[in-house]
């Protein structure tokens, strides 16, 4: 994933694909993303997910900045959940396989904060998928109008480069 | 061909290439010397920097680091440094290296610009200050003035005494030091710990089931058993503790040493014995390598883990990491063997050649010591190195060994230029340490032997005709000497008791020379200064048995009430009081 297709994904996102449905799942997944230690290959994954599927991608973006600023204070939670599933006598099998294969330790798995963020993060999924849905079709009534005709998105989509690039469909 | 699609990937490769072709190297490079520069407080310089990422090598040539304390001196430098990093453990997130060479490393080298860095101040070291103002202080100028009763006008006032202020300080520190020690004597733990294992032994009591009373009483005679071994290992504690704070008085005698010597050099008296003369003359030039050796260690020490805990330190920015048992365990950072080749000398180089094994940032993980074995020899000169840095336990230790033989000494000068020096030139001589640290304490001899040598006083300082003929002729027709010391004390504050024939044979002159009238005026000197601090010595030797006598009865009511109170409860929990239940 290049940055120019980036920057296209998130003007489209600004402009097209703003189905309520699509925000809210960009909102999840951002939401996910922002719970994680951005320096391991599970945070990685889920950017490429975040990428590879036909989410809302500003949504998904700001979603993951958002979370990202409150972190030390959703590390109180998801830091004890990681804690207890990496100590857990029943799942400590499966730990010290993962501990010992190559690649599995770049994913984090053993910072308590990774595993513990995904659990709160599926737990948390549904209510954040819907209210980021209620959320979609707020911003499709009340702002989607007001940023496709912002100067800024008008002078981006008069540049010969984006023109060129993305042969008018931003 | 759809250009819109490729023209943009090939851009982004071409950038990338781009980046790691031309911008890699130079980045890490300047990376790289500003880090050394940072620790090193001073100029460092790559000629130049090579990473392969195919075969994730890298290698550096020509690095030097300047000296901090000398401008035109390199600290090291080295010609060559290339190591290749393992495969396997890197999809670990481990750096290991199997094997490193290093290439002709050289310590001491001139250079041709300034290696200073303008916003960096090197901190004198006091080791090395405090034996230059000793060696200074040594008084000889107006010896032959003294007369027996040169004591008798001179006033010793107890206030200017460093052994005095040192033991008020001492009284306070080792009141401090028994509050706290008493405070974690905590005797109510353990009698509330009884007391609630006795409650539990009543309730024990009523229960109807047989087995879990024997199980409760079994649990309960453990606990019993885990507190009063608690208690004892806190009273150990506790003791030695006390017995430590009491060693610290040990620094007045040696302040009182030094306030003799400078009560003798107030009143311009020349001490006649050999430990004195020995420091005066060599004091100076081992204050110097002890305090480099001690700056080496030091710099080495701050890289290890403190203690087994580092391996299971929290490195993680956010969460904590928990470990788990590894079938293969690699350090997260490992040499396991680092070939190196150098010279030493300037002028005539001896080259050398050795190996660095075990370098890592695990110890604990690893297992095994960091050592490095160096041997080097040319004609009759002979080096060998030795060094291991053993953190793999609870302390560091580390264990270093040097021996150099048929060094060539062009020039050495020994002594004080405010008394006498002695310019030694044209010798052969033989070097030998040991140096042994386990955490901060540190233990060590060194010796350097010397033959085929000339010695050259110079005692134009002292006036008296009488001493300056016995400095004279104390190194008449010598030819050889020996310099030995003992290092013992702390990394910080290292002790030395330094021993030389020079010393000896100047010793053994003075006091043939005029010894009976300077031995009496020390002997009066030294009886003043024992009455000014006696009644604080005597004070603070009061106080600490007093605060000893305390605790002791202290701990031992404490003792006996809860061993008494102990070995009641678990006479009581024996079999042969519990009640078998009747099944007929």
């Amino acid at each position: 994933m290049n940055p120019i297709a980036i920057l296209r994904q998130f003007f489209q996102g600004l402009t097209a694909e703003t189905s309520p449905g699509r925000i809210g799942a960009g909102i999840t997944l951002g939401f996910l993303i922002g719970l994680m230690p951005k320096a391991t290959l599970t945070a990685q994954f889920l950017i490429v997910l975040l990428m590879a599927t036909r989410v809302n991608i500003p949504m998904a973006l700001l979603t993951v900045f958002a979370v990202s600023l409150v972190n030390p204070l959703l590390d109180k939670i998801t830091d004890p959940i990681g804690y207890a599933l990496l100590t857990s006598e029943a799942l400590r099998p499966l730990w010290t396989r993962l501990y010992n294969m190559p690649i599995a330790p770049w994913t984090g798995f053993n910072n308590t904060v990774v595993p513990g963020g995904l659990v709160f993060g599926a737990l948390l999924s549904a209510p954040v998928y819907l209210t980021g849905r209620r959320f979609g079709v707020f911003y499709n009534e009340k702002f989607r109008d007001y940023v496709i005709n912002s100067k800024f998105v008008k002078g981006l989509k008069a540049s010969w480069l984006l023109d060129w690039y993305f042969k008018g469909g931003v | 061909m759809r250009w819109s699609y490729l023209a943009p990937r090939l851009t982004l490769l071409i950038l990338l290439w781009a980046f790691f072709f031309f911008a890699f190297d130079p980045l890490l490079k300047r990376g790289i010397i500003k880090g050394i520069e940072k620790g090193a407080k001073a100029k460092a310089e790559i000629a130049g920097l090579k990473t392969d990422f195919l075969h994730a090598s890298l290698k550096i040539t020509g690095l030097a680091i300047a000296d901090s304390k000398e401008e035109y001196r390199n600290l090291v430098e080295f010609s060559e440094l290339s190591f290749s990093v393992e495969g396997a453990p890197l999809l670990e997130k481990k750096l290991v290296v199997d094997s490193a060479v290093l290439k002709g490393l050289r310590l001491g080298t001139p250079r041709k610009t300034s290696g200073k860095l303008s916003f960096y101040k090197e901190e004198p070291s006091p080791l090395v200050d405090a034996m230059v103002a000793e060696s200074k202080s040594f008084a000889l100028e107006c010896a032959a003035d003294v007369k027996a009763d040169a004591a008798a006008d001179y006033k010793v006032d107890p206030a200017e005494l460093e052994s005095v202020k040192l033991a008020r300080q001492l009284e306070e520190t080792y009141q401090k030091d028994y509050a706290d020690i008493a405070s974690r004597v905590d005797t109510k733990k353990y009698q509330d710990g009884l007391d609630a294992l006795k409650a539990r032994y009543e309730k024990a009591g009523n229960e109807k089931n047989f087995a879990r009373q024997a199980g409760d009483y079994s649990d309960i005679a453990k606990e019993i058993k885990k507190l009063t071994s608690d208690f004892k290992k806190d009273k150990e504690e506790a003791e030695a503790s006390l017995a430590m704070a009491k060693d610290a008085f040990k620094a007045v005698e040696e302040a009182r040493r030094k306030d003799m010597a400078a009560v003798m050099a107030r009143m311009k008296l020349p001490a006649l014995d050999a430990q004195s003369i020995a420091r005066m003359l060599a004091g100076p030039v081992i204050a110097e390598k002890t305090a480099q050796a001690v700056k080496w260690l030091t710099l080495v020490r701050k890289y290890m883990p403190a203690s087994a805990r580092g391996v299971l330190k929290n490195e993680a920015r956010r969460g904590r990491e928990v470990h788990f048992p590894k079938e293969k365990s690699y350090p997260a950072l490992l040499v396991r063997r680092l070939e190196l080749t150098g010279e030493t000398g300037l002028e005539d180089p001896l080259e050398y050649s050795g190996a660095i094994e075990g370098l890592t940032n695990q110890p604990q993980v690893y297992g095994r010591p960091a050592t490095a074995v160096i041997k080097g020899a040319k004609g009759t000169r002979r080096l060998d190195f030795n060094v291991s840095v053993d953190a793999t336990g609870k302390v560091i230790k580390t264990a270093f060994k040097l021996s150099c033989s048929g060094i060539q000494v062009k020039q050495l000068r020994l002594g004080s230029p405010s008394s006498f020096l002695v310019d030694i030139t044209g010798g052969v001589g033989i070097f030998e340490a040991s140096l042994k640290t386990t955490g901060e304490e540190i233990a060590g001899k060194a010796a350097a032997r010397l033959a085929g040598a000339r010695f050259k006083p110079k005692a134009d300082n002292i006036k008296a005709a009488l001493l300056r003929s016995a400095v004279e002729s104390s190194f008449a027709g010598l030819s050889s000497a020996v310099i030995e010391t003992d290092i013992s004390g702390t990394i910080k504050s290292p002790a030395f008791d330094i021993n030389t024939d020079l010393a000896n044979a100047v010793s053994k002159a003075f006091t043939g020379a005029m010894g009976a009238e300077v031995k009496k005026a020390q002997e009066a000197a030294r009886k003043k200064m024992d009455e000014a601090l006696k009644p604080y010595r005597a004070r603070l030797d009061n106080m600490a048995a007093a605060k000893q006598a305390e605790l002791e009865k202290k701990l031992k009511d404490a003792e006996s009430g809860i061993s008494g109170a102990a070995d009641g409860l678990l006479k009581k929990l024996t079999p042969g009081k519990l009640k078998l239940p009747k099944f007929l």
